[in-house]
């Protein structure tokens, strides 16, 4: 016979405890993380490339300064290669120094440079 | 900054102890080294326009060293005036900046702290305004830039 009242219910419901936030939200979250990171990187990208623009700027502003300089000094050396050049083939008879081997008057950087 | 190294006076071998013939007018070399010439690039630029491209133009003619001598002793004494200038108005931001620069791999997005009082001395005291050419429309230029994503690891 049954109990006075009635058996009790029968526990068939699930028992899950909340535990923590829904997939959903932790799949939200993680693409708002992602989308702030990638949208940082934009920046970042757009940045560096100002970044560049300056620095390649900064060089191209002292480019005449140092090719100045050194022009000087090229030009010291080549006279001097000239005048050595006159004094070594001083007794060749139609030597003419520092004659350049093309027949075209085009200036022509050294063929060969020496690396120290 | 250090003196003017002459080449002529090299240890290295090749060096040509010969000066330059008497007929070429004499101008006194820069001798700056690269940090006080990077953070005052682009006054130079600024101050020296003028020569600077006279300069560049004469060189696209002929690329001949002996060609542009005149133009070149022009574009040196500029910038000579230029340190000068710099050196009596800003001494003591110029001088903060550049071994700013010398110490951190001559960037210059790590010395924006001290370059900026550099920038507004340069601007009072010598009207030269530092513009980077090619800045998209309408965007700060990367110099002015209050918050920038690429600063120092240190703060």
């Amino acid at each position: 016979m049954p109990p006075a009242g009635g058996f009790d219910a029968i526990k068939y419901k699930r028992n899950l405890p909340f535990r923590g936030p829904s997939g959903l939200v932790i799949l939200g979250g993680v693409t708002a993380v992602c989308a702030y990171g990638f949208y940082r990187l934009g920046q970042g990208n757009l940045e560096k490339r100002e970044l560049q623009r300056e620095k390649t700027w900064s060089r191209i502003h002292l480019v005449p300064l140092l090719l100045a300089e050194a022009d000087r000094d090229a030009y010291r050396r080549q006279q001097a290669a000239l005048e050595r050049e006159k004094e070594i083939m001083k007794d060749v008879p139609g030597w003419e120094a520092g004659k350049s081997v093309y027949s075209n008057p085009r200036y022509r950087p050294e063929q060969s440079i020496v690396l120290l | 900054m250090s003196a003017y190294k002459d080449p002529s006076t090299s240890s290295k071998p090749y060096r040509d102890p010969t000066p330059l013939p008497e007929s070429v007018p004499k101008v006194q070399e820069l001798g700056t080294t690269s940090a006080p010439l990077k953070s005052a690039a682009f006054f130079i630029g600024a101050y020296c326009k003028d020569y600077n491209d006279d300069f560049m133009l004469c060189k696209s003619e002929d690329r001949d060293p002996g060609h542009c001598l005149k133009e070149g002793r022009r574009v040196t004494r500029c910038a000579q005036d230029l340190i000068t200038k710099m050196r009596e108005n800003c001494l003591a931001d110029f001088d903060k900046h550049w071994n700013c620069l010398e110490r951190n791999n001559h960037q210059y997005n790590l010395c924006r702290k001290v370059e900026r009082p550099l920038n507004k001395c340069m601007f009072e005291k010598l009207g030269l305004v530092k513009t980077i050419p090619g800045t998209p429309e309408g965007q700060k230029p990367i110099h002015e830039v209050e918050k920038p994503i690429f600063t120092g690891v240190q703060k």
